[in-house]
């Protein structure tokens, strides 16, 4: 793969919106196109350069294309934006949107990631090594169908409303998560190894959709009706995944963890279901 | 008779007539090698021949856990019908019945997407017995190979079954004769070739062991029977039968039958069969059954095995 280095020229109060970190929006041009791309802070269009030192080398296809953020970049919203192959590194914090409306490849958040990462995603997968804030993996405010496909994988915790409007995919969660996880969630997968928090699977309709708490949760909504506790032979095959290709070492303790199963949400006729792991 | 020499032992220089069939491969895991193993020896129970059972059918191999789809001790199984619907339609039974009913089974496609020539639906139709209350379980949409399965709710717990099973136009009818001057020589010669066959990957036995003592033929003297005992090849009427192929100074005769997806793969296994077989003592000749070329697709010398090994 080729190597792009974008290096921030420090931070900026007003967020910048550059859709041109992303592989897809790079690859085929020159060193001096690329520094020559649009970003935008407030309503005036910039070029790339003016925010990154660019260097290194850009290749043909995106596939072929690594781009690394060498800095912080929290400021800096829409890293990856519908990004389809290729590779995003960024070596600290990104902005709002990162690796929103993806549909490959893989972005890497060394850091943590502002609100809506990965929201509309459909395919690829981003990891963030620290925290993420709210609509991790959501729909925008509108839409009917959340991700779509994927894989969402947040070392540290989420905020709120992470995972709503979920149709499928998979989320990964190291740490908590804040209210309503999986708001209307209609498919997917979620795994939280932290607390799971409240109001979680509030209106979600089933369709295969789980969240699976490794960690506890806070409340279980009253509209989440209890089955039983068992060990589900198909959990095995998500944890081993979990933690053979995904790094999440934690996953292997919970292998044959028995699960407390609650179908709902009643509220909607729905199907879907939480599972949490009986402590240990 | 043209022959040649393997050690020591006449093979006569014929071939095994083989035909095509489809064939599909399921892995059955369970909590313990016990449970996965009954799962597997009862969905395989009934189904030697497709001349009275609905497909033929095998134990390919045992797959450790550590190799197998979701860490528990497994067992790969094959099934063979005329047609894809046949194969679906006896999978979809054997499942059913035999596996589904096993405590803490679980089944999953053994015959990728990549190497199968169809998908069937079995899991898909099979999910149906959880009346409303199975649920669809979905992975790697987006970023791994896209995988469907059923959890179905049973007594015991859930059963998992994966939503499509590869199946492939394979071959069956790879064979050959163990003539021994003894049923106890021919018996030990049959389960030597046996444990050489079941190392060769892709290819099943169906027969009782592997073994089949009463090989058959086309048709008998009864209108009312297609298929008779082997006649030219039972020594027990070898001096009173005109025709008999018995050779001189035999006394016992066991067939092997082997199916596997790919003709190789069943060449091979006749190859490694009659290797092992020929070692033992008291073997005297080694041959297959074929129809003159007459019926089926697949002609598989046995001269040509031997040199694959």
């Amino acid at each position: 793969m080729k190597q792009l280095v974008l290096t921030p020229r420090g931070a900026s109060r007003i967020p910048v919106e550059a859709e041109a970190v992303s592989p897809d929006a790079v690859a085929g041009k020159t060193l001096e196109e690329v520094k020559a791309l649009p970003v935008y802070r407030g309503n005036k269009a910039f070029s790339l350069s003016t925010f990154f030192d660019v260097d290194g080398k850009v290749a043909e296809a995106a596939e072929e294309q690594h781009i690394v953020v060498d800095g912080d970049a929290g400021h800096v919203k829409y890293i990856g934006k519908a990004m389809t192959a290729g590779r995003v590194v960024v070596q600290g914090d990104a902005g709002m949107h990162t690796g929103s409306q993806m549909t490959g490849g893989e972005l890497t958040v060394t850091g943590s990631a502002g609100d809506w990462l990965g929201a509309e995603m459909k395919g690829g997968l981003i990891r963030v090594l620290g925290d993420a804030g709210n609509q991790a993996a959501a729909a925008y405010r509108g839409s009917s169908e959340g991700m779509t496909g994927g894989c969402v994988l947040v070392k540290g915790s989420v905020g709120s409303e992470a995972c709503s409007f979920m149709r499928r995919g998979m989320v990964v969660v190291g740490g908590g998560t804040g209210p309503f996880t999986g708001v209307h969630m209609n498919g997917g997968e979620v795994f939280v190894f932290g607390e799971l928090g409240k109001r979680a699977g509030a209106q979600a309709k089933g369709n295969g959709g789980f969240i699976a708490g490794f960690g506890g949760a806070r409340e279980v909504l009253p509209t989440y009706i209890y089955e039983t506790t068992y060990t589900h032979t198909f959990m095995r095959l998500y944890l081993r995944q979990l933690a053979g290709n995904l790094g999440v070492e934690e996953a292997a303790r919970f292998i044959d963890a028995p699960m407390r199963r609650y179908r709902g949400d009643m509220a909607v006729g729905g199907s879907a279901e939480i599972l949490l792991a009986e402590k240990e | 008779m043209m022959s040649f020499t393997h050690n020591g032992v006449q093979v006569e220089d014929t071939f095994a007539e083989g035909f095509s069939m489809w064939g599909s491969r399921i892995i059955i895991t369970a909590a313990s090698e016990r449970w996965a193993n009954t799962a597997a020896s009862t969905m395989t129970g009934f189904a030697t021949s497709v001349i009275a059972c609905d497909c033929e059918a095998g134990v390919e191999s045992t797959v450790a856990a550590e190799a197998s789809p979701d860490g528990r001790p497994g067992v790969a199984v094959m099934v063979y019908g005329f047609s894809k619907g046949k194969l679906a339609e006896s999978m979809l039974n054997r499942m059913g019945q035999c596996v589904l009913t096993c405590p803490s089974t679980a089944v999953f496609n053994g015959l990728p997407e990549a190497e199968a020539d169809e998908m069937l639906d079995v899991g898909k139709s099979l999910r149906f017995f959880g009346d409303s209350y199975q649920v669809k379980m979905r992975v790697g949409d987006g970023w791994l190979q896209r995988r469907r399965f059923w959890r179905i709710p049973v007594m015991e717990g859930e059963f998992l079954v994966e939503e499509k099973l590869g199946a492939k136009k394979a071959v069956a009818g790879g064979n050959f004769l163990i003539m021994g001057d003894s049923q106890g020589a021919t018996l030990r010669a049959g389960e030597a070739a046996i444990d050489a066959i079941h190392t060769v990957p892709g290819v099943v036995t169906p027969f009782p062991g592997g073994l089949c003592r009463s090989g058959s033929k086309v048709g008998s003297t009864y209108k009312f029977l297609k298929a008779s005992t082997n006649t030219p090849f039972c020594p027990s009427i070898k001096n009173t039968l005109k025709g008999s192929k018995v050779p001189e100074g035999v006394n016992s005769v066991l067939e092997v039958v082997i199916n596997g997806l790919e003709e190789r793969q069943v060449v091979k296994a006749m190859g490694v069969g009659v290797d092992a077989a020929t070692r033992v003592e008291g073997v005297k000749w080694i041959t297959a059954v074929n129809f003159d070329g007459k019926l089926g697709k697949f002609k598989m010398g046995l001269r040509s095995s031997l040199e694959g090994i």
